[in-house]
């Protein structure tokens, strides 16, 4: 009947989305097939290497200790991590969003923004340089205090902290701003006329409307953050191992691909689960 | 505690958040100025770093490459990622939801996952590393942005204003060209200048992808400061953010206040 | 310019059955209303004809040629949307030019039919404005220039005036009929509103529920509802059935077919506080509930034997002793009965 406009109409739309995803399906899904493939081979299957199908590299994640041991470690930071940035920027966003009105709010907006989108590997230098001895921060504490004091705190789990904090606060600020902003004013207002206090507001207003948007912020956080291995490099030095940066060795510098695939699968299946475990409480972020 | 006190104790903190933020890039870029080669302190302005970053010609083609690369993925992914939104914005049809919800993974798992996923699929293939490769994986990264700043611009369009132009006789591509990219020039705009910042600031894909010695500007710092310092660093690390944001500058601009009729 | 033709179409919304069989004709050169309360499919009949929506059965015809295959910016049609849908990036003048541009007219060509059309709904002198520094009739005025200006073999509305207020609807009306008539397009406009159905069109399809319930010209509907429904949704009908009680006569009109519901129009009835002895009228006695004022007119509700009846008349027409809870007398010209079939709610 009208099947030769809907084919018409078929085509059209296929020729849209096909280029864009296309690219994204070879760029991406298919990687991560040909990595957990990979991760099943006992060696490259370049060149003249001997390889066959095996399961030793998982085991061997199960059989080292070494590995869970880091996977902890990192998991352990990246909580860390995400619960610094909430408990910093949460009170950040509020203030933004409630606190501050009309024009200024905007420009404030963006200029807590702005960081985020500069080059983090620059960043995480620049934090290098304040942190070590003779560093800016030394410097600038002995001009203040009225002692001396040895501040070299670079290529120490701090240092990581701190560097990985700077990087990804913006983060929980934008997404709990959002959420914040949301909220309706009137709602707070008829709290206080029921005689809520600021506490109970907060506890039982506030939180509550804004736990999606935190939470998706606390999220954004803590998966790059289990998996980063650049900013533990420069700012953690020899206590910068983590599980990330064992990955990147077997990809750099010991070339034992299929064991980094093992090792970005068991990653990255901890991350679908926290995603999966958070999810409910997201999707209510998106509305 | 009064309102006041607490709103002003608020905005300490915001303050105090902001100092944070700024304050080592303010150093840095504070410190590239300064004669010393070893941060110490009296100021002594000088232009030398700079001076020697021009000359430091493994530098200054990583830039190069580094604006270059950037240019090819802003254009591939904003044509590529406009086309998607635009598709998903006028037609409904079966498997819509999933399309959408497919944006997300390249997001939300960790690039260091994603980078070497794509070494070794690159190498599998016979491609192997190098800027092609970069490029690919750049466009992979930027495509979800691209679409979600478009995307929310068309969320502003009249889809009547679609149909209007058709009831007169124009067809999809006349529609496209002459009522739909006019309305979401701005978001087009802006989705183009995200599409550049990831790709002019990303390390760990580019870290994975591209060659030893024909390295992007991140790769490059990276490797050297694992070397040691040198203020050349500090000086081109500078140029990165300034650059870097202004270009996030204009975005939010376009993206932001754009449009408005 | 050319006649529609719309034979048996059906179109499904998964479980939604949005049009059933429906069928209607529209001559060449007339003023046609779709008309019917929301969901009744007007809009989605409209959009079938315009090419927005593939019907899943039946055929449409523009001219003689069958459009069941044709898209939308194939069909040759000009079509006014409800929120106008001006290009906010171009001025009056090539909004209106638009559809001459993507025909190629030519730029001697364009300009003078532009100048025309703008002529013809007195917006000559704002050629160069934007849509968002006009008002609301004048952009309304624009979407209907832009419209025509192609020569479209048909022009559909859909409900083109549902966004003014009061006066300038009246106007626009007015207007809309003088073009109409002036260039002879035959035109199909969609609305929910009875009374501008009534005074614009020559004639008009009721639909409900997907199905084409009544087609014909306003006065053979108005006056020869086909259900309930339509007798209600058209004008107003008081229900005749269950009347009883001392002193009421209905009449029944010779050759009624039996087994149909009775009714009146408000506006047919009249009011007196003394029994009327006249031949030919119908009565019944009832206690008025509430009169209201409305300037020229006024409405009575009265109740008889558990009924509300509901009488509208001249103001000056009711006698002014008449009070809440009186007894009165209502009579109305047997000829005036409506019998409409029952069975279809």
């Amino acid at each position: 009947m009208s099947a030769n406009l809907a084919n018409q109409e078929r085509l059209r739309i296929f020729g849209l989305l096909s280029p864009a995803y296309l690219w994204l399906t070879v760029a991406i899904f298919l990687p991560l097939s040909a990595m957990l493939y990979f991760s099943f081979l006992s060696d490259v299957p370049f060149g003249d290497a001997d390889w066959r199908h095996t399961t030793e590299n998982y085991q061997a994640f199960f059989q080292t200790k070494t590995y869970a041991t880091l996977l902890w470690k990192s998991i352990r930071l990246g909580l860390t991590v995400t619960a610094v940035a909430v408990l910093v920027g949460f009170p950040c966003a509020y203030v933004l969003a409630k606190t501050i009105k009309g024009r200024s709010r905007e420009a404030l907006f963006l200029l807590v923004i702005l960081p985020f989108w500069s080059n983090s590997l620059v960043r995480i230098f620049s934090w290098a340089i304040v942190l070590r001895g003779n560093g800016v921060l030394e410097l600038g504490l002995n001009a203040i205090l009225p002692f001396q004091v040895d501040v070299n705190l670079m290529f120490s789990t701090p240092a990581v902290v701190i560097g990985l904090v700077h990087s990804y606060l913006p983060y929980v600020i934008l997404t709990s701003y959002l959420a914040l902003q949301a909220i309706d004013d009137n709602l707070i207002d008829a709290a206080r006329s029921m005689g809520a206090n600021k506490l109970t507001i907060l506890w039982r207003v506030i939180l509550p409307l804004s736990l999606p948007g935190l939470l998706a912020g606390a999220v954004l956080i803590f998966v790059p953050v289990v998996g980063s291995f650049m900013e533990p490099r420069i700012l953690g030095g020899r206590v910068g191992t983590y599980y990330g940066t064992v990955i990147e060795d077997q990809f750099v510098a010991v070339f034992n691909w299929p064991l980094g695939a093992a090792l970005s699968f068991i990653l990255l299946a901890v991350v679908l689960l926290i995603l999966a475990v958070a999810s409910p409480v997201l999707k209510r972020a998106q509305t | 505690m009064s309102r006041v006190f607490l709103a002003r104790l608020g905005k300490l903190w915001l303050a105090c958040i902001l100092f944070f933020l700024y304050a080592p890039i303010a150093v840095m870029a504070f410190m590239s100025f300064n004669a010393s080669q070893y941060y110490q302190l009296p100021f002594d302005f000088s232009l030398k770093w700079y001076e020697k970053l021009a000359g430091n010609q493994e530098i200054v083609d990583a830039a190069t490459r580094s604006v270059m690369i950037a240019l090819a993925t802003t254009v591939i992914a904003t044509i590529l990622g406009t086309a998607a939104s635009v598709a998903l914005f006028r037609y409904d049809f079966r498997g819509k939801r999933f399309l959408q919800v497919m944006l997300f993974p390249p997001i939300a798992i960790p690039w260091l996952i994603t980078g070497t996923a794509m070494l070794i699929f690159f190498f599998g293939v016979g491609l192997g590393r190098g800027t092609p490769s970069v490029i690919i994986g750049h466009v992979a990264l930027a495509l979800p942005y691209v679409i979600v700043v478009v995307s929310a611009r068309l969320a502003t369009f009249d889809a009547t204003l679609e149909e209007a132009a058709r009831s007169l006789g124009a067809d999809s591509w006349t529609v496209t060209r002459e009522v739909t990219l006019p309305w979401i020039s701005s978001g087009v705009i802006a989705g183009a200048l995200f599409a550049f910042a990831v790709s002019f600031d990303q390390f760990v894909v580019s870290y994975f992808l591209s060659e030893p010695g024909d390295s992007t500007l991140p790769v490059l710092i990276y490797t050297s400061i694992r070397k040691g310092f040198t203020p050349e660093i500090n000086a081109i690390s500078t140029i990165i953010i300034v650059v870097s944001m202004a270009v996030m500058l204009f975005a939010a601009r376009f993206s932001n206040f754009g449009g408005e009729r | 310019m050319a006649e529609v033709s719309v034979q048996k179409i059906t179109k499904t919304f998964g479980s939604l059955k949005a049009l059933d069989d429906v069928t209607m004709d529209f001559p060449d050169g007339g003023f046609f209303a779709l008309l019917g309360p929301s969901g009744s499919g007007k809009t989605t009949l409209l959009r079938a004809i315009a090419g927005f929506i593939f019907a899943d059965s039946g055929t449409i015809r523009i001219g003689d040629q069958p459009v069941e295959n044709v898209p939308v910016e194939k069909r040759d049609i000009g079509m006014m949307f409800q929120n106008y849908a001006l290009f906010p990036n171009m001025t009056v003048s090539d909004n209106v030019g638009f559809g001459l541009r993507v025909r190629k007219v030519g730029a001697a060509e364009e300009r003078r039919r532009i100048g025309e059309a703008l002529d013809l709904v007195q917006l000559g002198q704002h050629g160069d404005r934007k849509p968002h520094q006009l008002s609301g009739g004048q952009r309304q005025r624009v979407a209907l220039a832009r419209a025509i200006v192609t020569n479209p073999r048909v022009l559909l509305l859909d409900e083109p005036l549902s966004a003014l207020d009061k006066a300038l609807r009246v106007d626009m009306q007015f207007e809309l009929k003088r073009i109409q008539r002036e260039i002879g397009i035959t035109t199909i406009f969609v609305t929910h509103d009875q009374e501008e159905a009534l005074t614009l069109s020559d004639k008009i399809g009721i639909l409900r529920d997907g199905k084409m319930i009544q087609a014909g010209p306003p006065r053979e509907v108005y006056n020869n509802p086909a259900d309930l429904f339509t007798a209600a949704f058209l004008g107003e009908a008081n229900i005749l059935d269950a009347l009883a009680g001392e002193g009421t006569d209905i009449k029944i009109p010779h050759g009624f077919p039996t087994g149909g519901t009775l009714a009146v129009r408000p506006e047919n009835i009249s009011i007196s506080q003394v029994e009327p002895m006249a031949d030919g009228l119908s009565k019944c006695q009832a206690v008025l509930e509430r009169r209201v004022f409305a300037g020229a007119m006024a409405t009575c509700i009265l109740q008889s034997n558990g009924n509300r009846i509901k009488v509208i008349s001249r103001d000056q027409d009711i006698p002014s002793d008449v009070a809440e809870g009186d007894r009165l007398w209502l009579t109305w010209p047997v000829e005036k009965t409506l019998s409409v079939p029952s069975g279809r709610h």
